[in-house]
């Protein structure tokens, strides 16, 4: 971490402008409101002309549109566009669908608020909800229609400033230097900042990707000490990252989600790929010139970008579900990964050569400890030009990818987006002949420094640039490669290590005369979506693509997974990566994870498998490490911790079909795989603050251990039902802090009361062999002897399930009855397209009143025995009532009762 | 249903276990729960530790027998069977009928007899080599303990006349120093007489030395300064870091700088701390990228990841790391790994000479100063060239002539007075002189000799032939010279790096260890483990950096060739003979 490589609020013109603004200071009026093309219009225009700010004077328009399930999105532009530069809006990022809902506005209705001289403009949002647009002062809001309630805000607090481009005057000096390097800035200021309010709401969370607390901690304020900088939102490639810093890291997503007891949640999203730095703002920090009375249920927020429009969405909720549904619904759902892809990787910088690659899958299966991908680094090409192998240390490719192939496993090679300046490698001289570079701002090819050396960036903001890069995915195009491999994209910010602040210079030029000002955060966004959709053609279309990126933009979700970065092998990070992955999750990202282990450093013994028992869990699971640490491969610490990493690995495969289910329903609602407790429990105040600990989906409460020779960890349960202890089976209750024993063998993993979950008992050498497996059902019983849960299977690789391809299952339990339904909607799962041989081993019954001997399911007829059994056969856990051998299948309909 | 029955009939240990079930229900072997014959794989697991299912894949802690006919039976995971691949080569673990299993026992079985038999010829050739090199150790080692004894005793006798010598010498010393006493006194006296004042300023003379060490310093530096590109790139950015058109040029420097490939090893030239000091307070030098060219920049901030930095500022940065020196790179790695095994050692008769080569190559090196005699056996070879020089007359002994020398010097000088007998005293201090070279000499030729002898041979010496050689092999760039009981390094080209000093035998004689070599940025210090195999020769056969700056190397050589592990390899194939089907003759 080189803090002075970075630049701060201060040494950044736009921010240390906005956040000096004071409350009120925005002097426009919204005139000439009128209903057009269904949309609400409005021109803003000053109160008063200001001398001062001449150039801020021309009216700004004001675009208001509502969208079903309750969005409203507002854009203000500039009027009379720039004849020499358009702001930049960006593209490719909201869905296609999305458009299609919107609501046809015809009607406005006028209403006079809290006394103003003038009207504000009503419309209708969604059933209980409208949006305002206050002319004067100007305001904008969602609000509920019955109490007049805000739900949301815009410029509540009046600092709203849209610095308007301006012809450079005699004198004007825009450029702006940082160290070494100079940023000539060539439009001049242009920056926008306004205030966001989140009524109702007691946090507010999102906006990665910063490597800090889950609920987000002020930044402004009379008694912030922690922060005085605020939460910047800039790609960077950050060597060895603090764990705790609003420090803007690899991606960006400026969506931030709310949540209250009093109400519940509403989101706020601004489309806008440059700098962008975020003030959250501690209750009282306006005390001294307050417009507003206080509200403790109120959180304000300042939205500062140094370029683009604004382009908000605002989203009412009113649950946290809700919300991540409505955003999910305008920058797309998460993709549907593989099934191979939600199990284990196995990374490290470098796996040096073939006889390696072999020597560590053979070790895995020597130990029988399960993985189902193996990584290449960046050293297995020829000097770091991508698509290229090392064929000294590679020299049959694509033998040993169907070595690995024949036993169920895949690999994956780097692919990053510098390409190195050497005339002799195809990739280069076919971007240099077709001009596909970036180009600096005098107008040449961007000449930049990264691994290979003298290196140049493909301008993937032009359509035609992506195609072609996609193209190179082929296995015609990339030599070596077969149908088992994907990819991942790292260095994708871009990391440019001899640019400001290891990046590309802001005045660099892409497509259409854009700057990277104004894209920046969009780059890796692009290059993912590039790559994955080179998969896609590669496949024909038929096989899912697997692409792990650094860089992130809202929707890269759909692009496939995302992974914290270049973490560091300490206890501390340890903990920072579960709000890191849940700030990911409930912005979209659902499929993420921290490098398990710690990138840098060599992490303790224990270090190491408390990281695999919490890795197991995340959504994204991959052991990595730096090419200077020691080898950490599981077997290699010993029997003793070999078997607890091959357990922790274990449990992870065990729960892959309530993982794929659960990337299901991500992939239909934006709900996370891996959710911050509030989400499932919104009116638990208790778990607003909670990091430590995750849902994974609505059933498995996880908590990591997070210091050395833990012997108790505190372990909140939230809810009123009760919790059981994933190994010894025990009830534990919830709306509790229990003070939990811990031993090496596991960290705290408990079942829901009310949920059932299926898994996959099996030890298997990857999920491919698991397909046949027999199921295990947990049903974890409430205080209403109820449970109910769901299971999604499908082929794991195609795209067929859109057509109906799978198998949907509902489960529910009650009155002593276990019943087995289609969960789908008829129209939806076509029972022909897709099905399942396998059948239930075993039912576990968890907080059955005991007594129950056999069980009787039909059809059929057939009498199961229900004895004692393991909760987990491989542990020495508790005793739980199990029915026996029911040997129904799992895509049938059937019931089983207790007798 | 499937039949176990037949899997289970073969497994001799087994097989009582499972009888039990005849009569009820039997125990875990865990002794957990209790199964009955009908939960014998019936696929479902009922004990934890899978015994009630030896033949199904329901218990991920199972083990399945395969009974490789044709071949050796085999235990394998649970998790293998019936998973669409073929494990066992009789295809029994495959019996779902989802994959057709070829049996292939008897092609695996005679790959795997033939590559055991030329293991045990192998083992037996290497037995009859170690053997003879522990006879010829033995010996060696006798000879250089009668040599010990034999310095031993010249040792004392010297030590006795070189006393004698020093005495006299400091008696003449003595007598000399008296009579340089009063020359000066007189001397003093008359020039006291002379001169009032003439005192040469000390203090001054000091000053004016240290400026001119200061000067050439400085000269040097900025001689240093001229030549560095770095420099100069970085003084000009500062000078017009207001000026665009510089900068923009100053990006496209990486071409330009490329004439200078000596950055590319270094890219954090520490030259540059001059520039420092133009306001910024920063105080590692190396991390002042504010003033870099654009190349230098990208390179300076990309070492970070690569770990990248010259061996002189890693120190202080690395320091912190040595305190995890464990072993966690474990015998696992290499236990498995293909073509360590011994078989492959028998493959080439080339190069008998490449040792010896190198070995009195190495001994050049080491021993420099002395002559070595590569050609005989090394045990006295050593010991004979280094007293060449003195024992050119052989008749008396050269400690009696010594004797007789000193003798006859002593009796000449016996009573001196001042002054003293110029020439006397000359030829005492000569014969002192050589008298005491003689002494060290006999001296650390004794100490090297009971150094060595004091280093761990084996258990029965069959190490000692491993002294004073040194094993070489050349992977990619590289050379890597492994010297047991001294030191293995890494050469590559005029540069070497030290993997490790000798520390000691591990693993029951397995393994060679070398520990804190030279000092890995971001890392550990270098070490280094040599595998040893039963080969028939001495020979590097692989060598890796399994983790960074952890090497591990692959030695063949006669000493592992054991008597045990010939038996034990004997019976393994007399098992695996006995195992062939009947009328399966050799195809």
């Amino acid at each position: 971490w080189k803090k002075e490589e970075f630049r701060d609020c201060n040494q950044t013109p736009f921010c240390k402008r906005a956040r000096s603004r004071k409350p009120g200071s925005c002097n426009l009026r919204a005139t000439d409101v009128s209903i057009s093309d269904g949309d609400l219009i409005a021109k803003l225009v000053p109160k008063e002309e200001n001398p001062e700010q001449l150039h801020n004077n021309k009216p700004l328009v004001l675009t208001l549109s509502v969208y079903q399930d309750g969005v409203m999105r507002v854009k203000i532009d500039e009027d009379d566009q720039n004849p020499k530069k358009k702001r930049f809006q960006v593209p490719d990022v909201i869905e296609e669908d999305f458009l299609n809902t919107k609501l046809w506005l015809t009607r406005v209705k006028e209403e006079q608020i809290d006394g103003d001289s003038s009207f504000s403009s009503v419309v209708y949002l969604s059933d209980g909800y409208e949006g305002v647009l206050r002319h004067d002062p100007f305001e904008i809001f969602a609000r509920e229609s019955k109490n007049g309630k805000r739900v949301l805000s815009i410029n509540s607090n009046g600092l709203f400033d849209f610095e308007q481009l301006r012809e450079k005057k005699e004198g004007d000096d825009w450029e702006e230097r940082f160290r070494s390097h100079t940023d000539t800035r060539p439009y001049g200021p242009q920056s926008i900042s306004f205030d966001v309010s989140f009524y109702g709401a007691d946090f507010v969370y999102g906006i990665p990707q910063h490597a800090t607390s889950l609920a987000l901690k002020p930044t402004r304020g009379p008694n912030v000490e922690e922060y005085s900088e605020p939460y910047r939102l800039f790609n960077l490639d950050v060597f060895e990252y603090l764990h705790e810093s609003p420090f803007g890291l690899y991606g960006s997503i400026p969506f931030m989600i709310s949540h209250g007891k009093a109400r519940g949640s509403s989101g706020f999203f601004w489309l806008n790929a440059a700098e962008m730095q975020i003030d959250v703002l501690g209750s009282d920090w306006n005390s001294n010139d307050s417009m507003w009375p206080l509200n403790n249920h109120r959180v304000d927020t300042l939205w500062m970008s140094e370029a683009g429009v604004v382009d908000t969405f605002f989203f009412i909720g009113p649950g946290p579900k809700d919300v991540v549904r409505q955003y999910t619904s305008v920058t797309g759902r998460p993709s549907m990964p593989q099934l191979f892809a939600t199990a284990y990787h196995q990374c490290r910088w470098n796996y040096r050569d073939e006889e390696d690659v072999y020597n560590v899958d053979s070790k895995f299966d020597e130990h029988d400890i399960p993985y189902d991908v193996l990584w290449l680094d960046i050293e297995h090409t020829d000097g770091k030009k991508y698509f290229t192998w090392d064929r000294v240390l590679f020299p049959n490719p694509e033998e040993m990818q169907n070595k690995l192939a024949a036993k169920g496993r895949h690999m994956v090679t780097i692919v990053d987006p510098h390409i190195k300046r050497d005339e002799s490698y195809h990739i280069h001289k076919e971007a240099l002949e077709k001009g596909y570079y970036v180009k600096d701002a005098t107008g040449k090819d961007y000449d930049g420094w990264c691994w290979p050396g003298a290196s140049s960036y493909t301008d993937l903001l032009n359509p035609e640039i992506r195609s072609w890069w996609s193209d190179k995915f082929s296995l015609d195009s990339y030599v070596g490669s077969t149908k088992y491999l994907y990819i991942w994209n790292d260095m994708n910010e871009p990391s440019v290590f001899n640019g400001p602040e290891v990046t590309m210079p802001r005045d660099a030029l892409h497509h259409g005369g854009v700057e990277h000002r104004e894209l920046h955060n969009l780059y890796g966004y692009y290059f993912h979506m590039a790559t994955s959709n080179g998969l896609l053609k590669r496949g024909d279309g038929k096989d899912r693509p697997f692409v792990l990126a650094r860089a992130f933009f809202a929707g890269s979700q759909r692009y496939g997974a995302i992974w914290t970065g270049d973490n560091t092998a300490e206890w501390e990070q340890l903990r920072v990566s579960v709000p890191m992955v849940l700030s990911l999750s409930i912005s979209g990202i659902v499929f993420s994870g921290a490098d398990v282990g710690g990138f840098f450093g060599n992490p303790e013994t224990e270090l190491l498998v408390r990281w695999y028992q919490l890795g197991a869990y995340y959504p994204f699971f991959r052991g990595h490490a730096h090419h200077d640490t020691k080898r950490r491969e599981p077997w290699l610490f010993g029997e003793k911790n070999t078997q607890l990493m091959r357990e922790a690995i274990h449990v992870r495969y065990m729960y892959l079909p309530y993982f794929y289910t659960l990337f299901r329903e991500a992939n239909s609602t934006g709900t996370p795989v891996a959710r911050p407790l509030w989400m499932e429990f919104p009116g638990d105040e208790n778990t607003f603050s909670n990091d430590e600990a995750f849902m994974v989906g609505n059933g498995l409460l996880v908590q990591g251990v997070y210091t050395e020779r833990a012997k108790h960890v505190s372990v909140y349960l939230p809810g009123e039902e009760s919790w059981y202890d994933l190994r010894s089976a025990s009830a534990y209750k919830g709306g509790h802090t229990h003070k939990y024993e811990v031993s090496e063998d596991t960290i705290p993993s408990f079942q829901r009361a009310g949920t059932i979950i299926p898994r996959k008992d099996r030890l298997r050498r990857s999920s491919t062999q698991m397909e046949n497996d027999p199921y295990t059902l947990v049903i974890a019983l409430n205080s209403s002897q109820a449970a109910e849960g769901e299971l999604y299977i499908d082929d794991g690789k195609s795209f067929e399930f859109k057509h109906g391809a799978f198998v949907h299952r509902r489960f529910t339990f009650s009155s002593g009855k276990l019943i087995s339904s289609n969960a789908a909607a008829p129209s939806t799962a076509e029972s022909n397209l897709f099905s399942s041989e396998c059948t239930v081993e075993r039912i576990i019954l968890l907080g059955l009143t005991p007594g129950a001997k056999t069980a009787l399911i039909e059809p059929g007829n057939k009498k199961v025995e229900i004895e004692l059994g393991p909760i987990f056969i491989e542990g020495n856990g508790g005793s739980v009532l199990t029915i026996r051998k029911p040997n129904v299948r799992i895509a049938d309909d059937w019931s089983i009762q207790i007798l | 249903e499937v039949d176990y029955g037949n899997i289970l009939s073969k497994n001799s240990i087994d097989e009582n276990y499972y009888k039990g079930l005849s009569s009820g229900a039997i125990k875990c072997k865990d002794g957990s729960k209790k199964f009955t014959k009908a939960q014998l794989n019936d696929d479902f697991c009922d004990c934890p530790d899978g015994s009630d299912e030896p033949g199904t894949s329901a218990c991920p802690n199972g083990k399945f027998y395969c009974k490789n006919a044709g071949h050796v039976p085999q235990f394998i995971y649970s998790s293998r069977v019936n998973d669409g691949i073929c494990d066992c080569c009789d295809g029994s673990d495959e019996y779902d009928g989802k994959v057709k299993c070829p049996n292939t026992c008897w092609e695996v079985g005679k790959v795997a007899r033939d590559k055991l038999k030329k293991k045990i010829a192998t083992f037996q050739e290497g037995i009859t080599v170690r053997r003879k090199e522990i006879e010829e150790a033995k010996l060696a080692i006798a000879k250089e303990e009668a040599e010990i004894s034999k310095l031993k005793n010249e040792e004392k006798v010297l030590k006795a006349r070189v006393e004698q010598l020093r005495e006299k010498k400091e008696a003449i010393e003595k007598a000399e120093e008296d009579e340089r006493l009063k020359k000066e006194k007189e001397e003093k006296a008359r020039k006291e007489a002379d001169d009032a004042k003439q005192e040469p300023s000390k203090a001054e003379e000091k000053t004016d030395a240290q400026e001119e060490a200061v000067k050439t310093g400085i000269h040097d530096k900025i001689g240093l300064l001229e030549d560095s590109p770095s420099v100069k790139d970085a003084v000009e950015g500062h000078d017009n870091a207001a000026d665009e058109e510089q900068h923009n040029e100053a990006e496209q420097v990486p071409k330009e700088s490329s004439q200078h490939p000596e950055i590319k090893e270094e890219p954090a030239p520490n030259n540059n701390k001059a520039d420092v000091s133009s306001g910024n307070e920063e105080k590692d030098a190396t991390e002042n990228t504010e003033s870099l060219s654009n190349e230098e920049l990208g390179r300076v901030v990309g070492s970070r990841w690569l770990g990248k930095k010259s061996e002189k500022e890693t120190e202080s940065v690395g320091a912190g790391t040595d305190s995890d020196h464990d072993e966690a790179l474990s015998d696992n790695h290499e236990e498995e790994h293909p073509g360590y095994d011994s078989d492959v050692d028998d493959h080439q008769d080339d190069d008998e000479h490449k040792y010896d080569d190198d070995d009195s190559e190495d001994q050049v090196d080491d021993f420099a100063g002395e002559d070595h005699d590569s050609s005989s056996h090394k045990s006295d070879s050593d010991d004979d060239s280094d007293f060449a020089d003195t024992t050119t007359t052989t008749s008396p002994s050269w400690t009696e002539k010594i004797q007789q020398t000193v003798k006859r010097i002593l009796r000449s000088v016996n009573l001196f007075r001042t002054p003293v007998n110029i020439s006397d005293a000359d030829s005492i201090r000569k014969e002192y002189d050589e008298a005491s070279a003689k002494l060290t000499k006999i001296e650390s030729k004794l100490s090297s000799l009971k150094q060595k002898l004091k280093q761990d041979f084996g258990r029965d010496k069959e190490f000692y032939s491993f002294h004073g050689q040194c094993f070489e092999s050349k992977e990619n760039k590289y050379t890597y010279k492994i010297c047991p009981f001294k030191q293995a390094s890494q050469v590559e080209g005029y540069s070497t790096t030290r993997l490790g000093n000798w520390d000691k035998f591990e693993d029951s004689y397995r393994t060679m260890l070398f520990t804190s070599g030279d000092h890995c940025w971001n890392g550990p210090d270098r070490s280094l483990k040599v595998k040893l195999r039963c080969g028939l020769k001495n020979e590097v056969t692989d060598i890796d950096e399994p983790s960074r700056c952890e090497y591990l190397a692959f030695l063949a050589t006669p000493a592992l060739c054991l008597e045990e592990k010939l038996e034990e390899l004997q019976n393994k194939l007399e098992t695996m003979n006995r195992e062939q089907p009947q009328g399966h003759d050799e195809l």
